[in-house]
């Protein structure tokens, strides 16, 4: 270490830029993957659809937006799509929080379609045979059983997009990577922002898979609640 | 009640039904049996559309149930189905089961449909299960639990596909007293089976299918005891 001669003491002096910087990162991370979940759902839902108006469109828009990079996404919304509709720049907020939702909500979508795909057919036929609409089976029936399954997988799509959050860097959002390298340039010192970058990433998506395998353990295995288990125990 | 006039229904290429006749009247119970593969199942699902109909007509009350203008849902309501797999909610508990189409479709308050669900748990035998999940029930009691969801949307007729066939030898026999009993009270009941001691005891008319047509039907006397048709005695040679 004495060969890279770390001063740390860079980090503490430039300490507010990296306090905002969590602050951007978590807001971008949480803001998209909340509005993932919502079109996400939709795009999903629109995937198990036996009407072909319903299904094409939908099934289109995730092979295309899975198939093409975050960051050229990124781009076309910030520097095309939104100066084009509305004559300038949106700021890198409203570009930023765009691209994460609309790219979180394919991958989330395909996690909906596999996990409805996955319940027995049995499910929809028993809830159908009743009288239910295909939508209220749909709610009470197949959705409950599903989300179980879609735990795992959309706690993986969370902890991806935290980490791809970090492509806003390139349209100037000041979010983790974003403070690193401005410190970086501005004190000619690599190696202390950019490892405090990593680390800083490390401890929001460690927080975030316990949190994730708090609730996957919450849910998973049984439907029989804890409390009408200790009941039947004894 | 039931009326099917010339259904047809295939897969693809494959014609599993080929042209099917009947008339089911009100607190009749048949019975329908045959080989495995003569689409007596289908002819089942067909009766409520879970499989979109190739050709024909089925009128349940007169009403046409395969016209665009029918609400499938208003008469699905109206005849309940009983599955060979019991296909039970797993994340709902028993009681859950019962009244989730009742206060989900007609609209009964949670109060009500509670003491119309206790009522038929007792009546299956399961009301100590009431708040038990399906996965802590045997085969046999998510069968019957099974009836009790179908009877609670007070059906006027119970489709029962193969209700017996995925159970433990020794549960069949819980889940056909039920059936029984239900028989015994008048409902109307089509049931597909291999039961044949349930087919002569309780079914009022047996039919007899193979390859995708009603090859004969008549009183469990008269088909058990006499079969006319050849394919029926080779059927019956092999099963009694």
């Amino acid at each position: 270490m004495d060969l890279l001669n770390l001063q740390w003491e860079v980090i503490w002096n430039y300490r507010d830029m990296f306090i905002r910087g969590v602050g951007i990162t978590l807001l971008l991370t949480l803001a998209g993957y909340c509005g993932g979940i919502v079109l996400g759902l939709m795009l999903g839902l629109g995937q198990v659809s036996t009407k072909k108006w319903i299904y094409w469109p939908c099934k289109i828009y995730v092979d295309l937006v899975r198939g093409t990079p975050m960051l050229v996404q990124l781009l076309i919304i910030h520097l095309a799509l939104f100066p084009t509709i509305f004559g300038h720049s949106l700021g890198y907020l409203a570009s930023g929080i765009t691209t994460l939702v609309l790219n979180c909500a394919a991958y989330n979508a395909e996690i909906f379609r596999a996990g409805i795909q996955s319940i027995a057919k049995g499910q929809m036929e028993a809830a159908r045979s009743l009288g239910l609409t295909h939508g209220q089976a749909m709610r009470k029936v197949i959705l409950p059983q599903a989300l179980r399954r879609m735990i795992p997988p959309l706690g993986n799509e969370f902890i991806a997009l935290l980490k791809d959050s970090s492509l806003v860097m390139v349209i100037a959002a000041p979010d983790i990577l974003y403070a690193s390298k401005v410190i970086a340039g501005a004190t000619f010192r690599p190696w202390e922002p950019y490892l405090f970058a990593a680390f800083l990433y490390l401890i929001l998506t460690y927080t975030a898979t316990k949190i994730i395998a708090f609730i996957e353990k919450r849910y998973s295995n049984s439907y029989i609640p804890r409390k009408a288990k200790g009941r039947l125990a004894r | 009640m039931i009326k099917i006039e010339n259904l047809h229904k295939s897969f693809g290429e494959l014609e599993v039904l080929k042209g099917i006749d009947y008339e089911i009247h009100e607190k009749q119970v048949v019975c329908v049996i045959g080989p495995s593969g003569s689409g007596k199942s289908t002819f089942l699902r067909c009766i409520n559309l879970l499989e979109d109909i190739t050709d024909g007509a089925i009128y349940i009350e007169k009403v046409k149930v395969n016209d665009p203008k029918t609400n499938i849902n208003e008469i699905r309501a109206e005849v309940g189905m009983v599955f060979q797999q019991f296909n039970l909610f797993p994340h709902m508990n028993i009681i859950e089961n019962v009244i989730m189409a009742p206060m989900q479709i007609r609209k009964m308050s949670r109060a009500n449909a509670e003491a119309l669900a206790h009522e038929l748990l007792k009546k299956v035998g399961l009301d100590s299960k009431a708040y038990n999940y399906p996965e802590q029930l045997s085969g046999g009691q998510q069968q019957r639990v099974a009836i009790a969801r179908a009877l609670a949307m007070k059906p006027k007729a119970i489709l029962f596909d193969e209700p017996t066939s995925a159970l433990d030898p020794e549960m069949v026999k819980e889940v056909l007293e039920v059936m029984k009993n239900l028989a015994l009270e008048g409902m109307t009941m089509i049931v597909v089976t291999h039961e044949m001691g349930f087919a002569r005891e309780v079914g009022d008319r047996v039919v007899f299918m193979d390859g995708g047509y009603i090859v004969e039907e008549g009183t469990p006397d008269e088909l058990f005891g006499n079969p006319r048709n050849d394919r029926t005695k080779a059927f019956l040679g092999k099963v009694l």
